[in-house]
């Protein structure tokens, strides 16, 4: 069978009839039906469902994880993250574009749209997390002496005060208000970093990162970047099983679920190499950028296209009419030529 | 007056309250919350019921 497939030069050329990409014309009965009445339907029932859904079960009401509640849960933690932010050894100060030029941006062979774009968004650590916050600081001049101490003394010299903190740091603990940090040659840096562990307390370091031009400040990136280096949101996150190693991770807040659609994009990361590889981000998103891509061109797709013919699911959904075409072909009273309902449309 | 504010507070509140720990069921390497195991078993169901339940007839109005 051939049908007509558009015209070229006023002659129209014919080609095979295919019947996952051609439709024969409608020679059957048309019926009225009111679109307009169904949206209508479906508007006032998902509205009733959204209404009743949300008296019956509300919505999840976490408190949020900030700065000071960070320090306060986890005084350690927060100090032993302040270092590497002052020594530009933590994660996002050797991340890379779009924070800095400190690490590799994640690439796919030439394919690294992080590098293109550059550092659109600078993040010095050891300036915004610790030093400037510091700077903000008022009556405080043995403070701020330690601070131009710190900011005016060679690379070397820092390096050495940094490197002897740590190590103090790692044996700290958090008693009666205070840090308590083993002694060592770290000079101004120990009375920088308890006072801004005091600082991030009283929540006064968030109010400080969170500093915009904008009178409602909506950019949250240099708090949470700064809590997502220390390991007291992850343990959280473990705990919530949240954790980005967690097969079947949704989001999902306590007993409320979260998006259902989120378990193929998470599946990703646990599946070699992105469960081992620095690229991971970028291979899930082109992973799932491929998939929607053959998602949207399933019509055009040979092979794929076919499968709805081949599954014939359509016929379940329209079983009351392939039933009268039996029924009517018995009778030899049979149907016009059209075609049943396909859920194959015409592209040609 | 006590009774008001319980009445108001269960209006207001949630009648299922579903805060806290969620539980989760482990299979293997899968692990997924009860919550989201109901979610998609509800989609699955209204997939299977938008395929099985029938049309409306209509009367032979056609044209």
């Amino acid at each position: 069978m051939t049908v007509a497939a558009g015209a070229s030069g006023g002659s129209r050329r014919r080609r095979r009839f295919n019947p996952d990409r051609d439709v024969e014309e409608w020679h059957g009965k048309y019926l009225p039906y009111d679109l307009v009445k169904e949206f209508l339907i479906a508007l006032v029932v998902v509205s009733v469902l959204v209404a009743g859904l949300a008296v019956i079960f509300s919505s999840p009401d976490d408190k949020p994880v900030t700065v000071k509640s960070w320090s306060t849960s986890d005084a350690v933690d927060f100090a032993q993250t302040a270092i590497t932010e002052l020594d530009g050894t933590s994660a996002i100060a050797t991340y890379g574009p779009p924070y800095n030029t400190a690490g590799t941006a994640q690439s796919i062979g030439p394919f690294s749209p992080n590098h293109w774009l550059g550092v659109h968004h600078p993040i010095d650590t050891a300036n915004d997390y610790v030093i400037a916050p510091l700077r903000t600081l008022p009556d405080q001049p043995q403070l701020q002496a330690a601070v131009t101490s710190y900011t005016s003394a060679s690379p070397d010299q820092q390096a050495k005060w940094t490197t002897a903190y740590e190590k103090a740091v790692a044996d700290a603990t958090f008693d009666r208000g205070a840090l308590k940090i083993p002694r060592g040659p770290y000079g101004p840096v120990g009375p920088m970093i308890s006072s801004l562990t005091s600082m991030a307390r009283s929540g006064a370091l968030d109010g400080a990162l969170l500093s915009s031009r904008q009178f409602y400040s909506t950019d949250y990136t240099k708090p949470l970047l700064f809590i997502a280096d220390g390991t007291y949101l992850a343990n959280l996150a473990q705990g919530q099983h949240l954790s980005g190693s967690q097969w079947g991770m949704m989001n999902e807040t306590g007993s409320y679920p979260g998006q259902a659609w989120l378990w193929l994009y998470t599946l990703w990361y646990q599946v070699p190499p992105m469960k081992t590889s620095s690229n991971a981000d970028l291979q899930v998103w082109g992973i799932m950028m491929v998939l929607t891509l053959l998602l949207a061109l399933v019509p055009f797709i040979p092979g794929l296209r076919s499968i709805p013919r081949w599954t014939r699911i359509y016929r379940l959904i329209w079983r009351q009419h392939y039933r009268d075409i039996s029924a009517k072909a018995v009778t030899g009273k049979g149907p016009t030529a059209a075609p049943p309902p396909s859920p194959v449309s015409s592209t040609a | 007056m006590q009774m008001l504010g319980a009445v108001k507070d269960s209006l207001v509140g949630s009648l299922i309250n579903l805060t806290g720990p969620g539980k989760y069921v482990h299979w293997g390497f899968i692990q997924i919350s009860v919550a989201n195991l109901v979610v998609i078993g509800l989609m699955v169901i209204v997939f299977f019921a938008a395929i099985l339940i029938p049309f409306r007839r209509h009367g032979g109005r056609g044209r």
